[in-house]
């Protein structure tokens, strides 16, 4: 039976499941979208990576008692980001290194505790993220991460700015870099541990870093990057959940896509406005 | 806990299976090649490179394995030009923070998960390709495995010093008369095949296990490049053979179980080095 | 006197337009250049041409052999595990890396070290020696390639003055040899003591023997605003130093 233009919109609010993932997308994308310019402003998508693989023995053990996901991906965030922090103190070994394997370790518990056959767990909804499955805890959660997020995001933005455009001078005039990124790891560790829920844990990077992808260097203030943010990142979760609606692909994995898709749309055009450019000249 | 300890199967009857010994001879080619080459990725901070060219695979295998074509030559392939990708890039300076290269993995996985399960089908064995198996391991995976130990070993012994030179002094290692933009790229490309070599063991997700970890431990200790490697290999069989035997016995897949088991010893290994007494004994005398 | 080192108008860039131009000059087997300059004034970017790195985009370069580099001991990796034996025994890769050291590299390397009065510290760790140390470790490094030319980037640059002695005794060894150096340098009163003055400055400022090319006007040129004159030389002349910004690189 062929479905009208009109239906193809009004459909998946119907759904209640597909109405609840659809709203938790937008919640989503209002905070992490905004987020994802400092992401890139502070160059921590490898980070945000780390938190994302590393929190999963949470979500399992979570999963397994049956609390709800926040409290596991919580947890999770907070053991993941200590140990981390304790394996980079080694110089020899190098942060990366050391950060990889606190990752595999933990990455690897979460996986071992999902699988062992006396406990079953979804395993792959952990992974691969599960917005179809969010519950109304999950968006008091997201709700949650928009206000306090968002009014924390709104307190830093002046040291925010400060300290990526020029952390020495911005030590120097009063403000505490350290400790201004410290409070930014902390509004990320918490983004991350909400949006662990609808994209997984393998994907939950691409609502973090893909929208200030998509925007590029194109926006001429910080504010209008971050709003540019929040549009790309909501309206990319809004696709996603309609494709998965119509197209019958999973739900999660159809949003990660989706903003992957705008981070290359925005790469290629900043790659094009690149090679028209002449390259500076080095010393 | 007796409870426990009572269901540990004896390693002398997992031993009579014979797809026990395969995967444990498995597993031991390629905790060589990964503790050798793991040595050099520590050296050369490339510990990151190593874990996205096994997951950039995934969506390779899900698709060779609905085709009907050769899985390992599709993962082959998207491993190489991941590696030449990779090359290419650190040469411009490209994507500081490694933004564009978490999405690119991001994208393989959605794919690869997105194809497996609605397009494909074959939902159920996504757990293998991600993880690994150490039940259904055929012989031409061990010969795979084998070619990958052999492989590497030779390209340490040509290549060694020079990695160890470049990774060094990169600025000055040019002037010293060594090819080191190849041997970075031959580097990058060993790392490729070997880890192709490994993913049907330990899966896409858990290369670092075999290719990172053992190294990471062994550089703990180590004070010459030449103790890093012995050390690494070392410790990397060791890790694959008791990662194998608790998989087999909590009946999970080798990958999660050789990864856990190496992060642990990593932090053992770092809490009793940071202990007092045994606080900075780092070799100041290295043996010539 | 043969050259070991002839520049004929050459101009370097690195892909854009040339950031070094119009280089004339020719060193003769057994002779010191010191080579002046700002920071980004050329002078790593001349050395980089000469070991082949840098393509020119004009003008012809020469140099006999392949010439050994000594960097700042800052860009090498103090963590690294390797020993100050090891680093001088990176210096006999050369052309035949694919092979394992033999005990006559060993030797030579040993034997290096000793030039630079390390012998005793050869199995130290290299991040455990102090600057002047490390700097001494990588010219041993550079010895061991038995270049006719060898390039010097700062090398003095924050050394302690045992290891600065060192070091200078080492030059003029090397010259007896009959072997050609190239120092870069910010010090223009050291540079007095070399056979020629090399004096660069996103072109070639001056070239020839300190006391005749060493002129007010010469450094003015090469130094621009970076240039302070000291009162109460030796003659009653005025003295001239560098006042040098570091940038970080």
């Amino acid at each position: 039976m062929p479905v009208g233009p009109i239906e193809l919109l009004i459909d998946p609010w119907s759904s209640g499941i597909d109405r609840r993932a659809l709203l938790e997308v937008l919640l989503l994308g209002c905070v992490c979208g905004p987020l994802s310019f400092w992401v890139k402003s502070y160059r921590l998508a490898y980070p945000s990576e780390s938190l994302a693989h590393g929190l999963l023995p949470g979500l399992v053990l979570g999963a397994l008692a049956g609390a709800p996901l926040l409290l596991g991906a919580g947890a999770g965030v907070a053991v993941a980001a200590v140990a981390v922090a304790l394996a980079g103190r080694d110089e020899r070994i190098g942060s990366d290194t050391a950060t990889a394997v606190v990752v595999s370790g933990a990455f690897g518990l979460g996986v071992l505790l999902a699988l062992r056959p006396e406990a079953p767990t979804r395993l792959q909804e952990l992974l691969f993220g599960d917005p179809l499955g969010v519950t109304d805890t999950d968006l008091a959660a997201a709700g949650g991460l928009v206000l306090v997020g968002g009014a924390a995001l709104l307190l830093l933005h002046r040291p925010l700015v400060a300290v990526a455009f020029d952390r020495a001078s911005a030590g120097a005039a009063g403000l505490a870099p350290g400790k201004v990124r410290v409070a930014l790891l902390l509004v990320l560790a918490a983004a991350v541990a909400v949006a662990v829920q609808g994209l997984g844990s393998l994907l939950v990077l691409a609502v973090l870093a893909a929208p200030a992808a998509a925007v590029g260097d194109r926006a001429s203030t910080p504010g209008r990057a971050m709003a540019a943010g929040a549009a790309v990142a909501a309206g990319a979760g809004v696709v996603g959940i309609y494709s998965s609606f119509h197209l019958g692909g999973a739900a999660g994995a159809s949003v990660a896509l989706a903003l992957c898709a705008a981070a290359a749309v925005g790469g290629l055009r900043d790659g094009v406005r690149r090679r028209g450019r002449p390259g500076p000249t080095a010393a | 806990m007796t409870a426990l300890l009572a269901g540990l199967p004896e390693p002398a009857y997992l031993l009579e299976l014979r797809s026990t010994r395969m995967a444990a001879l498995e597993l031991g080619l390629l905790a060589v090649a990964g503790g050798v080459s793991g040595a050099f990725v520590v050296l050369r901070r490339l510990a990151f490179f190593s874990h996205a060219v096994g997951t950039a695979t995934f969506p390779g295998l899900v698709v060779a394995g609905a085709a009907g074509f050769s899985a390992r030559l599709a993962a082959l392939a998207v491993a190489v030009a991941y590696a030449l990708g990779t090359d290419r890039a650190a040469r411009s300076g490209r994507d500081p923070g490694g933004a564009a290269t978490g999405l690119m993995l991001v994208a393989a996985l959605g794919a690869g998960t997105i194809l497996a399960s609605d397009v494909f089908e074959s939902g159920a064995g996504v757990d293998r390709l991600l993880f690994g198996t150490a039940v259904a391991l055929n012989g031409s995976d061990l010969a795979v495995a084998g070619g990958a130990a052999a492989l590497t070993l030779v390209a340490a012994a040509l290549l060694g010093r020079t990695w160890t030179a470049v990774s060094f002094d990169p600025s000055g290692a040019a002037a010293l008369g060594v090819p080191d933009r190849r041997a970075e790229v031959a580097l990058l490309l060993l790392v490729a095949v070997t880890a192709v070599a490994a993913l049907p063991a330990v899966g896409s997700l858990l290369v670092t296990s075999l290719f990172v970890v053992p190294a990471a431990v062994a550089r703990l200790f180590a004070g010459s490049v030449a103790s890093l490697v012995a050390l690494s290999v070392t410790i990397a069989v060791a890790q694959a053979l008791l990662g194998l035997y608790a998989s087999l016995w909590l009946d999970v897949p080798p990958g999660p179980a050789i990864a856990v088991l190496g992060a642990a010893t990593y932090a053992v290994a770092s809490l009793v080095l940071a202990l007092p007494f045994a606080a900075r004994r780092t070799p100041a005398e290295v043996a010539l | 006197m043969s050259a070991a080192v002839t520049v004929e108008d050459a101009a370097v860039g690195y892909g854009g337009p040339p950031v070094l131009a119009g280089v004339t000059f020719s060193a003769g087997r057994g002779t010191s250049v010191c080579v002046l300059g700002p920071n980004g004034g050329g002078k790593t970017t001349l050395f980089r041409a000469m070991m082949g790195q840098l393509p020119l985009s004009g003008g012809r370069l020469w140099v006999d052999g392949r010439p050994a580099y000594v960097a700042q001991s800052g860009h090498a990796r103090l963590d690294f595990p390797v020993s100050g034996l090891d680093v001088a025994l990176m210096g006999t890769l050369g052309g035949r890396w694919w092979l394992p050291a033999r005990k006559a590299d060993r030797e030579r390397a040993s034997d290096a070290l000793r030039r630079v009065g390390l012998a005793d510290r050869a199995g130290i760790r290299f991040g455990e020696l102090s600057g002047g140390q490390r700097q001494r470790v990588l010219i041993a490094r550079a010895l061991v390639q038995d270049s006719a030319v060898l390039l010097f980037d700062e090398p003095l640059a924050g050394i302690d003055p045992t290891s600065a002695e060192t070091i200078g005794a080492v030059f003029a060894e090397l010259r007896a040899e009959g072997r050609t150096l190239l120092v870069s340098s910010h010090d223009v009163e050291g540079a007095l003591a070399f056979d020629a003055v090399l004096c660069l400055n996103g072109s070639q400022v001056a070239y020839g023997h300190p006391n005749e090319v060493l002129d007010r006007q010469a450094l003015q040129d090469t130094y621009g605003s970076e240039l302070i004159v000291l009162p109460g030389g030796g003659d009653g002349e005025p003295r001239h130093a560098v006042a040098v910004q570091h940038h970080d690189h």
